[in-house]
């Protein structure tokens, strides 16, 4: 008898030991691609364009001139959507810099035109806009932009793109307009 | 003889355990199925003229496509088109809570799914197309004061789509207490 609670006892803890916590076996289903490739999931796949980063953006809302500054850099990365077999809006963009911190998308930028995060990708229609981001100048290398439904997805498509890191230094200003950068 | 009983009783609940653990197992699959049935539509009752659902006579009152020129005289760029789909149920009882988390899509021969604008902008496309009319009610608001017996209740969804697709395309409704079941009229635009 003590024997076979004993091989219980450790068959039980080995199980516990090796079963994945809660958050993992809910987590969001990743897909992992490079910038030069077009990366797809299940239900949606993003084509990285651009990747620009500036001191300062300016674009016009209802006709009025904006023009923000960063004491960092603003990284607007132009990318294309597009959903497969559903209504996709992709909400939920975070860019993670070279030290690991995750940045989302900012919201003093939230207004400005053509962000994707307004939109909704529909199956057979492409989708381009903008991903806008501000975030320290030490922290532009080896970026990742991560892109999922919404934040913090629960068995749900994940893309991880890896950015090129960009050499050149911020150019001064950077203009949105209706139709991108 | 006390303890012939007690290690009687522990032994019976050792051996009852492996029976609990897959009983709550089953439990659980069961109520995780029942709740994936009821966000999924697969049995879909397709038809072209009126169709009970949901105590309710369902109809297609108007589909527009806007954005090839034809309606409106609007043209949207590229492949993208707009549908606009207006529906009548006529209730043959009081609906109360029964059209609870009503979903309307659009679905093509693929099995590609499109769903309604949102709120706002739907409301907003209304006003301009029609700025004298109040806009109508989608039917996930519609849901929350439905009509009562033998009263009608006219639903509008506007949707997105690529032109290739229109041909192919119907309407599909579906209610929450009723998935999988789900209705399905053609929209039989050319």
């Amino acid at each position: 008898m003590i024997p076979a609670v004993l091989g219980a006892a450790a068959l039980l803890a080995a199980l516990q030991a090796t079963t994945p916590p809660y958050a993992t076996l809910t987590g969001p289903i990743s897909t992992v691609g490079r910038q030069s490739d077009t990366v797809s999931s299940d239900t949606f796949s993003v084509k990285i364009n651009r990747v620009l980063k500036a001191k300062s953006i300016a674009y016009k809302q209802f006709g009025r001139a904006v023009d923000l500054q960063s004491s960092g850099v603003w990284v607007a990365v132009s990318a294309e959507l597009q959903a497969f077999q559903k209504t996709v809006p992709v909400r939920a963009a975070t860019l993670i810099g070279s030290s690991g911190r995750m940045y989302r998308q900012s919201r003093r930028a939230g207004d400005a035109p053509n962000v994707l995060s307004t939109k909704t990708v529909q199956p057979g229609l492409p989708t381009t806009g903008l991903l806008v981001f501000e975030l320290p100048e030490d922290e532009l290398r080896n970026m990742k932009l991560v892109l999922s439904e919404q934040y913090d997805p629960q068995l749900k498509d994940e893309i991880s793109v890896s950015l090129e890191t960009i050499e050149t230094a911020p150019q001064a200003r950077l203009e949105i307009r209706k139709d991108g950068v | 003889m006390a303890f012939d009983r007690e290690r009687r009783t522990w032994l019976l609940s050792l051996a009852s355990l492996p029976l609990l653990v897959v009983a709550a197992v089953v439990v659980n699959a069961w109520r995780n199925i029942e709740d994936y049935r009821h966000r999924i539509e697969t049995d879909i009752q397709q038809g072209s003229g009126q169709l009970d659902y949901a105590g309710a006579a369902w109809r297609l009152e108007k589909v527009r496509l806007i954005g090839d020129g034809r309606d409106a005289q609007l043209r949207l760029p590229g492949e993208m088109r707009l549908i606009i789909v207006r529906m009548v149920a006529t209730a043959a009882r009081d609906i109360g809570d029964g059209w609870g988390q009503c979903e309307v899509s659009l679905v093509d021969g693929t099995g590609r799914r499109w769903l309604p604008l949102d709120v706002i902008l739907s409301s907003d496309i209304s006003r301009d197309l029609e700025p004298d009319n109040e806009p109508l009610k989608g039917c996930g608001i519609t849901s929350l004061d439905p009509p009562h017996q033998d009263h009608a209740a006219l639903i509008e969804e506007k949707f997105v789509v690529p032109d290739a697709a229109i041909p192919t395309l119907s309407v599909r409704l579906s209610v929450a207490a009723l998935r999988p079941r789900a209705i399905g009229f053609p929209l039989a635009l050319n």
